[in-house]
């Protein structure tokens, strides 16, 4: 009955998008509200299909229903409820089942939103997310249904994947990123509909900008999220592997973080205006890319899911959009050149310029060594792998020229910059960079990324601090406030400018947390019996006995557990495990991780002998770690200041009737 | 001249969308086994009915193996059937060997007696030792080994009839050479 009424949702969402992207073609062309209308009621009825699709899903893996395959397959009696909810995206066809209910969400969303404006564009807005969303259900109805059933039905699943039950994480990372995939069909669509409409104008940077931002900020915390989930579940001691998936999450986030840059020189300056467009249609063509690449089986990674059909329908998907897109591009572009008033070499446009550049060399960089190992393979039939190193080589100094830019960027004034500004600005915050560069050779530190990541990250901190002092303190004097609502009042005023540093900040504080954990950490491989001890940096690690039992919530599961003790920086005990999970032919690590502020200790059980109870660790002290999910987590609340919706001037103006209206500066950020 | 932007978009597709392509077909996990071209590994095991089964009884004629779970559901349900018409057809000139990878030998029985058994052996690998000595990475999977005790082929996921006749023809016509 329920895997009945699950499959029934999904045919009705996709009639009821299918007639959307009808009404919203036919109300773009005869300009029919009614019609857009029915349209936008479509496509929120369509959302309603996808959640009852996902609740029915739910409890199909809740009731352990096995007549579902896609139950039998990951699911098993002995799961946990929570495991159990959230298999609804460990597997193909259910994550693709949840992806179509954030895609139905999203496009609901927006065209409720801008029901009543933008009559021109919101049509085509309407009708390129339904068509994004008719691809999902299409794919769902012929070629992955996620309620195909199985005859026999089994007493017993296979159980779910076992690197997926691992950790809390997997209920947090799949659905963040997928919302930042999902949520950037919200700015194509705005991009396709400017485009045939001839609306690419400042009106449309502006929405735009938004709703990249939205999604952005999922994008980044789901990457984030996921690079966290992997240093605490893969035990390898990392949290990056440029593994293709990783990648395929990197490469959308690179070209919309470009656009979000671009597009504030288009709105202040115009011009940009073939880029920004480009930019928007190539981030949504990458999340397809991405989700072609985990979802095709045509590279390897710890995401990869199993083959499948859906790969001829994602690789149909992206060349229509690309060929569709790039089609209007080109139509449009004699239309879209020029328009930008000339600025000097040094100045924010400049500067904004070359950010551009160089997110656009990462996002070649990132791309080129994802598909090289098929290009050669296509061509050569030999097997490569393009390792971290080569993109570490590779992606490191345009990184360390970004941060560069990012501290000299926003201090820099649009137009011209002159020396007497340049010296103000950048003059003791190069000495300060300059003198933490020194102190740390004086220190002994001899690895050239540590001290060129330290010294430009505290170059880029003092512009910044500089920034929001002059600011502040001039707001200070000519209001007469203290500095703390000096400071309070501008950032709140010009959400913009001041959620950009705050994200800024973020990145500083990942960018030194990754330089100094990825340069300064230290590892050893150690095999200790039990009573003995092993030394890594400041810690000194015992080991007091080793256990071998099932595992109390699914006793299907064997755990290998080496009890240690530690000392050093901090003290306690702690349990590192291999699991061996009936569907998994390798034994699963679960490394254990003691963080501190400082550094973290990370254990990860190799091997263990059961005839003298010796085991086998590899022993990590990655100093500042916390750090990058710290810098994630001030990322994620700078860019939601960003777009917070600003309070409204009336209120402001009744609050401080003393104010001057024209002395408030527009500060485009 | 004004034509040619136009030229951009087969520029940009037609390159992404033939790499893309190529991928296709291949299961990336299938990774090129070390073990093929090389002599198969010795063992000797008891089989679900309690006799000796081992390489030296399966030497001299081609022989299949394959490791399979009766909790392997559905690929191992699926290929049930493709591996007892194998048996029937094949049955003279090749002999198939059913291995328990990670299974209970009473839940494997079971699995038998419900989806039928086609009366080649199946060998209990308590131990594990023979998947990790094949490289097995997860059920079903499938080694075809030649009358010269090489291994030619393998199949990672469920055989079907067509899979099952291609890797077949490279353990017989050697045989027949």
């Amino acid at each position: 009955m329920i895997p009945t009424i699950g499959h029934a949702s999904i045919v009705i969402g996709l009639g009821l998008t299918t007639y959307a992207v009808v009404a919203f073609v036919l109300a773009a062309g005869g300009r029919d509200e009614r019609l857009a209308a029915s349209g936008r009621r479509a496509v929120i009825g369509s959302f309603v299909a996808a959640l009852v699709g996902c609740v029915a899903m739910v409890i199909s893996l809740l009731t352990h229903d096995f007549s579902v395959l896609y139950v039998a397959e990951n699911n098993a009696t002995t799961t946990p409820a929570f495991i159990s909810a959230i298999s609804l995206w460990a597997a193909l066809e259910g994550s693709i089942l949840f992806w179509t209910l954030l895609a139905t969400g999203w496009a609901s969303v927006v065209l409720h939103r801008h029901r009543a404006r933008h009559r021109l564009l919101m049509p085509w807005v309407g009708a390129t997310l339904a068509c994004v969303n008719l691809f999902f259900f299409a794919v769902m109805t012929w070629a992955g249904n996620p309620f195909a059933l199985t005859a026999p039905v089994g007493a017993e699943g296979i159980g779910p994947n076992a690197l997926l039950q691992n950790h809390p994480f997997m209920a947090l990372h799949p659905p963040l990123l997928y919302l930042g995939y999902t949520g950037m069909a919200v700015p194509f669509a705005f991009g396709v509909a400017a485009l045939v409409t001839k609306r690419l104008d400042e009106e449309w940077l502006r929405i735009v900008r938004r709703w990249t931002l939205v999604p952005w900020i999922f994008l980044t915390l789901g990457i984030i999220a996921g690079a966290w989930w992997s240093y605490e579940v893969l035990g390898w001691g990392g949290y990056w592997a440029w593994d293709p998936v990783e990648n395929a999450a990197l490469l959308p986030w690179l070209t919309a973080t470009a656009f979000v840059h671009s597009a504030m020189v288009a709105e202040r300056r115009g011009g940009l205006r073939i880029w920004a467009s480009a930019l928007v249609i190539a981030t949504f063509t990458l999340t397809l890319v991405g989700t072609f690449l985990t979802r095709s089986g045509v590279v390897i990674s710890v995401h990869s899911f199993t083959q499948s059909a859906i790969g001829p329908w994602f690789l149909g998907a992206i060349l229509l959009a690309l060929t569709l897109s790039l089609g209007l591009l080109v139509w449009r572009l004699p239309g879209l050149i020029g328009g930008g008033r000339p600025s000097g070499l040094l100045s924010r446009e400049s500067a904004f310029l070359l950010n551009n550049v160089l997110f656009l060399g990462l996002t070649f960089a990132v791309l080129f060594g994802t598909l090289l190992p098929l290009l050669v393979t296509a061509t050569s039939g030999d097997t490569i792998s393009v390792g971290a190193p080569w993109f570490n080589t590779v992606n490191a100094p345009i990184f360390v020229a970004l941060l560069f830019l990012m501290g000299i960027g926003p201090a820099l004034p649009w137009g011209q910059a002159s020396w007497a500004t340049l010296r103000d600005r950048f003059a003791v915050p190069s000495i300060l960079g300059a003198v933490v560069v020194a102190a740390g050779l004086a220190l002994g530190l001899r690895s050239a990324a540590v001290l060129v990541t330290l010294g430009i990250a505290v170059l880029v901190g003092a512009i910044m601090i500089g920034e929001v002092i002059r600011g502040a303190s001039a707001r200070a004097r000519g209001r007469d406030e203290d500095a703390l609502t000096a400071t309070w009042r501008l950032a709140t005023r010009n959400r913009r400018r001041y959620g950009g540093y705050t994200v800024h900040v973020g990145v500083l504080v990942m960018a030194i947390a990754v330089a100094i954990s990825s340069g300064l950490a230290t590892d050893a491989t150690v095999t200790i019996g039990p009573g003995e001890t092993a030394r890594i940096g400041a810690y000194e690690i015992r080991h007091e006995r080793l256990v071998v039992e099932p595992l109390a919530a699914d006793a299907r599961v064997i755990e290998t557990r080496a009890e240690l003790t530690y000392t050093g920086p901090q003290t306690g005990s702690l349990r590192t495990a291999l699991r061996d999970y009936p569907n998994s032919p390798t034994a699963i690590a679960t490394p254990a991780v003691r963080t501190s502020f400082g550094e973290d200790l990370y254990v990860t059980l190799l091997a263990s002998d059961p005839s003298t109870q010796a085991v086998t660790l590899h022993l990590f002290v990655n100093p500042l770690v916390v750090w990058i999910w710290i810098g994630g987590v001030i990322v994620g609340i700078g860019s939601t200041f960003a777009i917070w919706p600003e309070r409204r001037r009336v209120a402001v103006a009744a609050a401080q009737p003393q104010r001057a209206p024209s002395v408030s500066p527009v500060e485009g950020a | 001249m004004r034509h040619l932007r136009w030229l951009l978009i087969p520029l940009v597709v037609l390159p992404l969308g033939l790499l893309l392509l190529s991928g296709f077909g291949r299961d990336p996990r299938e990774i090129a086994s070390p073990i093929l071209g090389r002599p198969a590994p010795e063992w000797s095991l008891t089989t679900l009915d309690g006799k000796a089964l081992g390489t030296d009884a399966l030497a001299g004629r081609p022989y299949v193996v394959n490791f399979w779970a009766s909790w392997c559901i559905p690929a191992c349900v699926d290929e049930h059937p493709v591996l007892a018409a194998a048996h029937e057809r094949y049955g003279d000139e090749v002999t198939i060997v059913g291995v328990l990878y990670q299974d209970d030998p009473g839940a494997a029985e079971s699995f038998l007696a419900r989806y039928g058994n086609a009366g080649y052996a199946h060998a209990v690998d308590e131990r594990g030792a023979l998947a990790i000595d094949y490289g097995v990475t997860g059920p079903p999977e499938t080694f075809f080994v030649d009358a010269d005790g090489i291994v030619r082929a393998k199949q990672f996921g469920p055989l079907t009839d067509a899979l099952l006749a291609d890797r077949m023809a490279s353990i017989l016509n050697v045989a027949e050479r």
